[in-house]
């Protein structure tokens, strides 16, 4: 446990996004399971933050909350310093598991949906969204349907699309599950060198201990039932980051650790 | 390859079925059935005297008005039934009812209520069609992904720009279907219909029916066929260049 240091939330950079007391139920026939109870985290301006856990362990559920897609039955999400529980859009954009792109539109009017719900002129949209299709290298593909784009194409889409809105926070949730283990390195890659062009505050939900690791500031780990957090977990290494990191021996003693971690808070 | 195969599996069964037909022909004879060399002829006769081409455009008319009633009123209820329960209460049980009847034992009672002019073609055009639109429409909102709508929630769409960019394109592959199963139906109530009160290509249908020679009958009855097959094909045309994404999600599923 010596490399790793842990921290109360909530000290060095000023916080772009806080979660009070958050908390969650699941409403079965006759029983309620909870989800989250009185979830705290602070998250930094301009950090990369990862919610890691197992399956079940609440962290696409805080995702989706944080987002406002779902609502919480307590608690308050700040952004900014303004409450925004409960609401959607204003200031986040979201990059879905499953794509989720809309069929009946073409790549470019894909990427230019959050700006037109929010009424931003014809022109000028599809102009910032040709930017950002440009920008995760699809540029030949604009006037593509999604079913004629391979996985990581579409949720290259699927990023374009939650980047065009400008949102104060980017969410992530398991972005790369659905994708083979080649394009999900390749898009891991992409991300952090986007990212480093344009710094932004992204929280990234992943149960892959290895792509925490190569992507995060911090690392949330959480164990499940109700969801809490298990350990904030400082990830050392520098940027910009490259695929070799990832057989660096403390690469490799932290992700073993981390293992541990998940492997005390688990319970089958 | 595999297409051309299948085509000319076609070809083989229809000119082993057109050799079967001449020969059951030859031996029954015109007044039972006529084989397939003196239907070409009667056809041309039914071509030339015009009789046929005219009541059909007529007919088809009077179809036309009904179907676009069914689908004008079809369309929306099926949405509003399959996106909202009370709609869905309320309307379900009727749909249920209607879309098992007989439409040839409604035409009598539609005789007496409206007499045999144009509002009987219409209505009963529109009832036999309008069902299957409804349930079609019904099944296409009843399916629309909650995850899309999600998606449009989290950029902040509000409700009826959901209605409008994500539930109506998500159903309109539906809406295309339901109008196609719609028409063949209003096609085959149009001619059942006209037949009971003998007019129109259903009455010419019915008044050749009673001569001695089946020839004009199968003649009749080719031309109804393949204007059916006509109008289910450009209906699926226009759906394939209107939702160019749907055709092809569907082959690569």
């Amino acid at each position: 446990m010596s490399e790793l240091e842990t921290r109360p939330a909530g000290t060095g950079a000023p916080d772009k996004l806080e979660i009070r007391n958050v908390t969650k139920y699941y409403h079965g026939r006759g029983n309620s399971l909870p989800v989250l109870e009185n979830f705290s985290l602070a998250v930094k301006d301009l950090e990369f933050l990862v919610l890691l856990g197992p399956s079940g362990c609440g962290k696409s559920t805080l995702l989706r909350i944080i987002d406002g897609i779902e609502t919480c039955d307590s608690g308050q999400v700040v952004l900014d310093g303004k409450n925004v529980t409960n609401t959607t859009g204003d200031g986040r954009g979201m990059v879905f598991q499953s794509f989720e792109l809309f069929p009946w539109r073409k790549v470019i009017d894909n990427v230019a949906f959050g700006l037109e719900v929010t009424g931003v002129g014809k022109a000028e949209r599809l102009d910032i969204a040709r930017e950002y299709v440009n920008l995760v290298g699809l540029s030949a593909f604009e006037h593509s349907y999604p079913h004629e784009l391979s996985g990581g194409m579409q949720q290259r889409v699927g990023i374009a699309r939650a980047l065009a809105i400008k949102p104060q926070v980017l969410l992530m949730d398991e972005p790369y599950g659905a994708l083979d283990v080649q394009t999900r390195d390749l898009l891991q890659d992409e991300l952090l060198s986007i990212w480093e062009r344009q710094r932004k505050t992204v929280i990234f939900v992943t149960h892959s201990i290895e792509e925490a690791l190569y992507l995060a500031d911090r690392i949330v780990v959480m164990s499940p039932r109700p969801g809490r957090i298990e350990q904030i977990i400082d990830v050392p290494f520098g940027r910009p980051r490259r695929d070799a990191l990832k057989s660096d021996p403390e690469f490799l003693a932290l992700r073993r650790e981390i293992w541990q971690i998940l492997k005390k808070g688990a319970r089958v | 390859m595999e297409k051309l195969r299948s085509i000319m599996l076609a070809c083989v069964g229809f000119a082993l079925f057109l050799g079967l037909w001449e020969i059951g022909g030859r031996i029954l004879g015109s007044a039972l059935l006529a084989p397939p060399s003196a239907v070409a002829v009667d056809y041309v006769d039914l071509l030339r005297q015009g009789d046929m081409l005219r009541e059909l455009a007529g007919s088809l008319r009077q179809m036309a008005v009904g179907f676009l009633a069914a689908c004008i009123v079809g369309m929306p209820l099926g949405v509003a039934m399959g996106r909202s329960d009370v709609a869905d209460a309320i309307f379900r049980p009727w749909v249920s009812m209607f879309v098992v009847t007989s439409t040839a034992a409604l035409i009598p009672l539609f005789i007496l209520t409206i007499g045999t002019g144009f509002m009987l073609r219409v209505t009963i055009v529109f009832l036999a069609s309008v069902w299957y639109i409804v349930l079609t429409a019904y099944n296409g909102a009843r399916g629309v992904s909650p995850m899309q709508v999600a998606v449009a929630r989290s950029f902040g769409a509000g409700t009826l720009q959901i209605f409008w960019k994500v539930t109506l394109p998500a159903i309109y592959p539906f809406l295309i279907t339901g109008a196609r199963i719609g028409l063949v139906h209003a096609i085959r109530a149009m001619v059942l219909a006209e037949m009971f009160v003998i007019i129109g290509y259903g009455g010419l249908i019915h008044r050749s029916g009673l001569l001695v020679d089946t020839g004009p009958v199968l003649g009749l009855l080719i031309t109804l066929m393949i204007v059916s097959l006509f109008f289910n094909w450009l209906l699926g045309e226009a759906g394939r260049r209107l939702a160019p994404w749907y055709e092809q999600q569907r082959v690569t599923l």
